[in-house]
């Protein structure tokens, strides 16, 4: 029963429509059915039935008021680092402003734990134009692809990829606009956050001035943050 | 993901949710997959069933017990299936007896309650007697004519129901853990005993495919169809750990769904080696009191047929464990709400087992079959009786099972075609069985099985039916179930505080 969980490539899908299946019984309140459920998510009902179930059987939801209402079970606790890591800690903060204050443009500290991208200190000057989108499609960002990356191991992605150890994106938030960014590794090597600096398009074409003062601070951040 | 950050923040409370499970007093959340699959594949007793049953069925309906097998094996799939519909959503201790008042309302759960009472307490009858037929096998073979089989069968059963009291007692863990070992090495001897008899005599399949495909009026084939079945029967009994076991929505369903395929598979290959081996040595299936023993000799092993008859015989005793476990949970839930004395529903406040209810179950469970066997003069009579009984109430809970569930998964909102559909066949098929298999049986030899069967329902409903008159408020306390405590729920634990520094 408990044996290795069977990852596959799918599952990324999987644990998202699990966590909007959550999302919306939060948002509905305890008791919501499943046909309320289902009718919030947009999804067919056989499928929206198969999803709760499973969430039940795993007690991520808990059925209440005679069997027909669903509400989050104590066990969605387990998840917080999940939907809202915790704040980092200060000395992180404190390299991440210093850097703000040396970069003229947005920069961001993400996280990745569980596989998932999850910010964890936004500019506050420069905020990010999509946080949404940026924690759900790991494709279009750098800090995503630098994630997609280390999963799949590819070691040159796609055009404007993560090549000598960054990943850049241009236009796919706005069409003016590039991001860079570096990874954050623990002693053994691990992909545990990521470091990205949002500047206008025309400075990133020379990657490698804004590259030194961004792995100059990763690498600090490396110990405080594994 | 907003709302659910918001709400891990900062849980709103539930509201309407008790601080303690109606069904609060049995030890929660305590048996692993392991032990919830050995509660009912002891029930079902495959390495018992695998060579009674083939018996069963060729002495009352001649050949074709491989096809009705296979009938009956799809059939019980379904019903499992259906009966996972209620088991992957609430947790109980009164197995189908709950289900079936959750979905049909209190009048009708009872009815079930009581067929499915009748179901596990004649099975456990059965299968006592059945362990006591085996040691008198084993005694006669070791020391033959040195006692008198009845007067030994009848003591046996005693003797067995003493060890199976305090095992019970003492809390189901250690007994369903040694009960899945013997049965584990009971399938293994039985498997290579099977792999044996078919290469041995692979030349006469031929012959008994045409035994299998071959003439069987609807009739003799509905009652095979009923008594295959019969090897299935306590599949469903670990609904009735839905207290006890970890992660029940998880594991209970599929606990139902392995037992029934690995007992289907088990019975075909017996039934095929058993026609097999029989055609090859010439002689009849219905005319061997051990099939399995005889066949040994016959091939040259008859080590294994001792070794088998031990194995069954455990299995058996096993079984009538299991099976009374289940029971004993109905009653104790039964006695929770009030339409049992209130003593009944008490556990011991240690061990967590429903004491009181063993306690005025298993005399009776032990009892019955001792004195049948001294009255019928035999064991293997008594029980060809008992197992009618105990079909006659677990067909009649499967069929209300399945009535319940669509009315159920309607009324909470969540019927879709393919259950609906499912459940459908599954009850028109199980009553068509059921109906001829008990009016056939009513017009044979023994009849007063069939008779016996519809007596003690009648009683049982109407004592019951009294209770409720006097107290008219039982029929809103039926079918309760470990509905979800604060505890369970996120608002119902203290909020997390935002540890700066802690990082996952």
């Amino acid at each position: 029963m408990s044996a290795a969980p069977d990852l596959s490539a799918r599952q990324p899908k999987a644990i998202h429509s699990a966590l909007e299946v959550l999302e919306a019984v939060a948002r509905l309140g305890a008791g919501a059915t499943a046909k309320e459920i289902s009718v919030q998510l947009g999804l067919p009902r056989a499928t929206a039935y198969r999803l709760l179930n499973l969430l039940v059987e795993e007690e991520y939801l808990v059925r209440v008021h005679d069997l027909s209402g669903f509400a989050l079970g104590r066990k969605v606790a387990e998840l917080a680092h999940l939907v809202r890591p915790a704040r980092p800690p200060r000395a992180v903060r404190e390299l991440v402003d210093d850097l703000r204050g040396r970069v003229r443009g947005g920069v961001h500290l993400v996280g990745y734990a569980g596989g998932l991208v999850r910010i964890l200190d936004e500019d506050p000057d420069f905020p990010l134009s999509d946080s949404a989108r940026l924690e759900r499609d790991p494709e279009a960002s750098a800090l995503g692809r630098l994630l997609l990356a280390e999963r799949y191991a590819v070691p040159d992605a796609a055009s404007g990829g993560s090549s000598g150890g960054f990943a850049a994106q241009t236009g796919s938030f706005a069409p003016d606009r590039a991001c860079l960014a570096v990874p954050i590794r623990d002693a053994d090597g691990t992909l545990v956050a990521g470091l990205g600096a949002a500047v206008p398009a025309a400075r990133a074409v020379d990657p490698d001035v804004l590259l030194v003062p961004l792995r100059e601070t990763a690498a600090r951040l490396g110990p405080l943050l594994a | 993901m907003d709302a659910l950050a918001r709400a891990i923040a900062r849980p709103e409370p539930v509201d309407g949710l008790a601080e303690r499970s109606p069904l609060a007093g049995l030890r929660r959340r305590s048996l692993g997959f392991v032990d919830v699959l050995a509660q009912s594949v002891s029930a079902v007793s495959p390495a018992g069933a695998a060579f009674t049953t083939p018996l069963l069925v060729s002495s009352i309906a001649g050949g074709a017990s491989v096809g009705a097998i296979a009938v009956a094996l799809v059939l019980v799939w379904l019903t499992a299936g259906t009966i996972n519909e209620f088991a992957r959503r609430m947790a109980a201790a009164g197995s189908l007896y709950t289900y079936v008042a959750r979905g049909l309302g209190s009048g009708v759960g009872v009815v079930a309650g009581v067929a499915l009472g009748i179901g596990y307490a004649f099975i456990a009858m059965f299968a006592f007697a059945g362990a006591g037929y085996y040691l008198t096998v084993l005694v006669d073979r070791l020391a033959p004519g040195a006692v008198d089989p009845v007067l030994l069968g009848a003591c046996a059963v005693v003797g067995l129901g003493a060890v199976a009291a305090i095992l019970l007692a003492r809390g189901i863990r250690i007994s369903a853990r040694a009960t899945l070992v013997v049965e584990a090495v009971s399938v293994g001897l039985i498997v290579a005993l099977i792999v044996v008899l078919i290469a041995a005599s692979a030349a006469e399949l031929p012959a008994v495919a045409v035994e299998v495909v071959g003439g069987e009026s609807p009739v003799g084939f509905a009652v095979a169809a009923a008594l295959a079945i019969s090897a299935f029967v306590g599949f469903e009994s670990s609904t009735a750990l839905g207290v006890e076991a970890k992660r029940p929505l998880a594991t209970i369903p599929r606990v139902l769904r392995v037992t029934v395929l690995l007992s289907g598979v088990l019975y075909l290959g017996a039934a095929l080696a058993q026609s097999l081996g029989f055609a090859a040595i010439g002689g009849g299936i219905a005319d061997s009191a051990s099939p399995a023993n005889d066949l040994a000799v016959a091939f040259g092993l008859p080590w294994v047929g001792i070794a088998l008859d031990v194995a069954i015989g455990t299995s058996l005793f096993a079984c009538g464990i299991a099976s009374t476990t289940a029971l004993v949970r109905v009653v104790f839930s039964m006695g929770r709400e009030g339409l049992l004395p209130a003593a009944l529903g008490t556990t011991h406040p240690r061990r967590g087992t429903p004491v009181a209810a063993l306690a005025v179950v298993l005399p009776v469970i032990v009892a019955v079959p001792a004195l049948l066997v001294l009255a019928v003069d035999g064991v293997w009579s008594a029980m060809t009786i008992l197992i009618i009984v105990a079909t006659g109430g677990y067909l009649l809970a499967y069929v209300l099972a399945c009535v319940a569930a669509p009315v159920f998964l309607h009324r909470i909102g969540e019927l879709t075609w393919r259950s609906g559909l499912r459940a459908g066949v599954a009850a028109i098929a199980l009553t068509a069985v059921a109906v001829v298999y008990l009016v056939v049986e009513a017009g044979g030899a023994r009849a007063i099985g069939v008779w016996t069967f519809l007596a003690v329902l009648a009683a049982g409903v109407a004592l019951i039916a009294a209770r409720t008159r006097a107290r008219p408020w039982l029929r809103h306390a039926i079918g309760v179930y470990d509905s979800p405590v604060a505890d369970d729920v996120l608002g119902g634990i203290p909020a997390i505080e935002a540890e700066p520094g802690a990082r996952g």
